[in-house]
């Protein structure tokens, strides 16, 4: 906590304040660009082309689209998953095709509802909207997967949506939907869950295009913006690590370490170890020692008994 | 230097005990009907505000709460500072007090996430007893959801009045009334097994999943497979012990020679630490400046949520 800014630990601050600059600079420039977004080139994503085509196919078959924003709770993950299921229902409701949207957290349900009607208020196809398509299941894992997995067997969907945080309960999603033949588009942050995805659905959006989604289905010039300025950090975190492997080598080259971080002689030259390289100390600030407390008086309250007691003695 | 800051109030100061209560006590029955109507009070405000000012108030709350982790976050925290000490300066006091919102942001969340499950009982009470009443498609399910709720709550909820009321007396399973044995059937008995249930459907699924996607289709698919059959392999006790058979007899045993590296478990090893670990550390990458951007769009409520323009 306290100790970010002891010895170097500002530097990590400085970094998160410049990539957050970066993405900031960028929205600024798309939105006095005045630009629909449509300048930027942004790569074919297989899994966000396919929306549509699972959307077509469900309504030809007359059968629901779920969707699932994961079982985390209301965080940046789930609203971006929500993002993305409100791109999913405009076509959905254009199409008057049925949707089912299946939530672990209440905080999550309550603002899956908005954005869903919302949605359909937007497109002026509010008579379209099911109070009930978007439902709050349960907030235990396994029972949330029991009730998902009995929706997909009962209603037979057509097409499933699984984005967001996942956990255990991701393959069995995944190989329910695929055992009643439904078109499969996933994405989840947790990289334990994404080979699990990767194996049994049909495309899958793999880390960072799961936030790049919303700027490739809208277009909108904050979103582009927002992902010019991802690729801006990541260009800048490349060069660090360039950076960082040149200097760790450059400084593994002046011999062997004598002394311990503190300044003590060793009792045999020891090899330089990573952590010895003024790059990696530069981002991991050491832990306060003892002496780098400061001396601090004590509360009025506190320290009146204590008087007492000295001057009683 | 920012010595105005040291008269906010701080962790240990008595000022923040006004939000405490003990539990059961007049005053805390006082304070949480004193909460209720102020809450049902904002709720009657934010209902009655008219729809254009409604995005605003948003907006600022939004701002406000966003800057205030903020600034939790980025404000120096003292270092090694023990309850009962004064601050050093403004700084010192103003981290301080960022320290104690914390604990009260926490509380308030709290409350709202108690809030909103009660809508989320209300969804499914009204999802599956409406396919009851209009005895629709699998009404039965939906009864059968009903019941196990009520009766759970039920259960749930008389056990924890007499625990309270007994003091206690009633936890030792030689002493547990209906309701422990109700209690302890249900969730221990039942809920547990049938979560652990669903768990070890897991392993079936991931039988089934390896199956359809260890096939050669293209070459990724191929890469895929091959990498996957090394890892098994490696990790099978009588696989691995093979390849350091055919390995030792290869080398003679000695351990400095080139096609040791060629062992099952090296390679399985090399996968691991210059493959595996590399991509993993690079979609965390991406995965965090992508939570770091989509923060900032909601921080300063520059997203449009969903489908709508």
């Amino acid at each position: 906590m306290g100790e970010q800014y002891y010895d170097t630990g500002y530097v990590a601050i400085l970094i998160v304040l410049l990539f957050s600059g970066f993405v900031l600079f960028n929205i600024r420039r798309a939105i006095a660009s005045k630009g629909s977004g449509k300048d930027v080139y942004i790569r074919r994503i297989a899994g966000l082309n396919a929306i549509e085509e699972a959307i077509g196919r469900a309504t030809e078959m007359g059968r629901p689209v779920l969707m699932v924003p994961g079982i985390g709770g209301l965080n940046a993950i789930s609203m971006q998953a929500l993002n993305i299921f409100g791109h999913v229902t405009k076509t959905a409701a254009r199409f008057a095709t049925p949707i089912r949207l299946c939530c672990a957290d209440a905080a999550v349900y309550t603002v899956a509802q908005e954005i869903i009607s919302e949605t359909y208020q937007s497109e002026g196809l509010m008579e379209r909207f099911d109070q009930d398509s978007v439902r709050f299941v349960s907030d235990r894992q396994f029972a949330f997967a029991t009730g998902v997995s009995g929706t997909i067997h009962r209603e037979k969907v057509a097409a499933a949506f699984f984005l967001g945080e996942f956990f255990a309960e991701s393959l069995i999603f995944a190989e329910t939907a695929n055992s009643v033949g439904a078109i499969q588009v996933a994405g989840s942050t947790q990289n334990t869950q994404t080979p699990f995805f990767i194996a049994a659905c049909d495309y899958v959006l793999i880390s960072d295009e799961f936030y790049a989604a919303s700027a490739y289905l809208s277009r909108q010039p904050v979103l582009v913006g927002s992902l010019v300025g991802q690729d801006w950090v990541k260009m800048t975190i490349m060069a660090m690590v360039f950076l960082g492997s040149l200097s760790s080598t450059f400084e593994s080259l002046g011999g062997p370490r004598t002394t311990s971080p503190d300044g003590e002689p060793l009792p045999f030259p020891a090899r330089k170890s990573v952590g010895d390289s003024g790059f990696y100390r530069m981002l991991s600030p050491e832990k306060p020692k003892e002496a780098d407390i400061p001396k601090r008086e004590l509360e009025e309250s506190e320290a009146a008994p204590q008087g007492e007691e000295g001057g009683g003695a | 230097m920012m010595h105005w800051f040291s008269g906010l109030p701080l962790a240990q100061a008595q000022n923040l005990m006004f939000f405490e209560a003990e539990g059961g006590s007049q005053r805390a029955y006082l304070m949480a009907f004193a909460a209720i109507f102020v809450g049902l009070l904002l709720v009657f405000a934010m209902f009655n505000t008219p729809i254009r000012l409604r995005r605003p108030i948003i907006v600022a709350v939004t701002f406000l709460a966003g800057a205030f982790y903020f600034l939790s976050w980025l404000w120096p925290i003292p270092i090694g500072y023990e309850p009962g000490q004064k601050p050093l300066n403004g700084t010192e006091a103003f981290g301080l007090a960022l320290q104690d919102g914390t604990t009260v942001m926490g509380k308030i969340l709290q409350v709202i996430q108690g809030i909103l499950l009660f809508l989320g009982v209300y969804s499914v009470l009204r999802v599956h007893a409406g396919r009851f009443v209009k005895k629709q498609k699998d009404w039965a399910f939906s009864l059968v959801l009903l019941l196990s709720m009520m009766t759970m709550i039920i259960f749930g909820y008389a056990e924890y009045i007499d625990n309270v009321r007994s003091n206690g007396a009633h936890s030792a399973v030689e002493s547990w009334t209906i309701w422990q044995y109700g209690k302890d059937f249900l969730f221990d008995g039942m809920l547990q097994n049938m979560d652990a249930a669903m768990f070890s459907i897991i392993a079936f699924f991931i039988l089934s999943a390896a199956y359809r996607a260890f096939r050669i289709r293209s070459i990724e698919s191929t890469i895929l497979l091959t990498s996957a059959l090394i890892m098994i392999l490696a990790l099978m006790g009588l696989a691995e012990y093979g390849s350091t058979q055919v390995i030792n007899g290869m080398t003679g045993g000695d351990p400095s020679h080139f096609a040791n590296n060629f062992s099952l478990t090296s390679v399985r090893i090399w996968i691991r630490d210059n493959l595996q670990g590399p991509s993993i550390r690079a979609l965390e990458w991406g995965i965090f400046i992508g939570g770091l951007a989509m923060g900032i769009r909601l921080w300063l409520s520059l997203e449009r949520s969903g489908g709508g323009s």
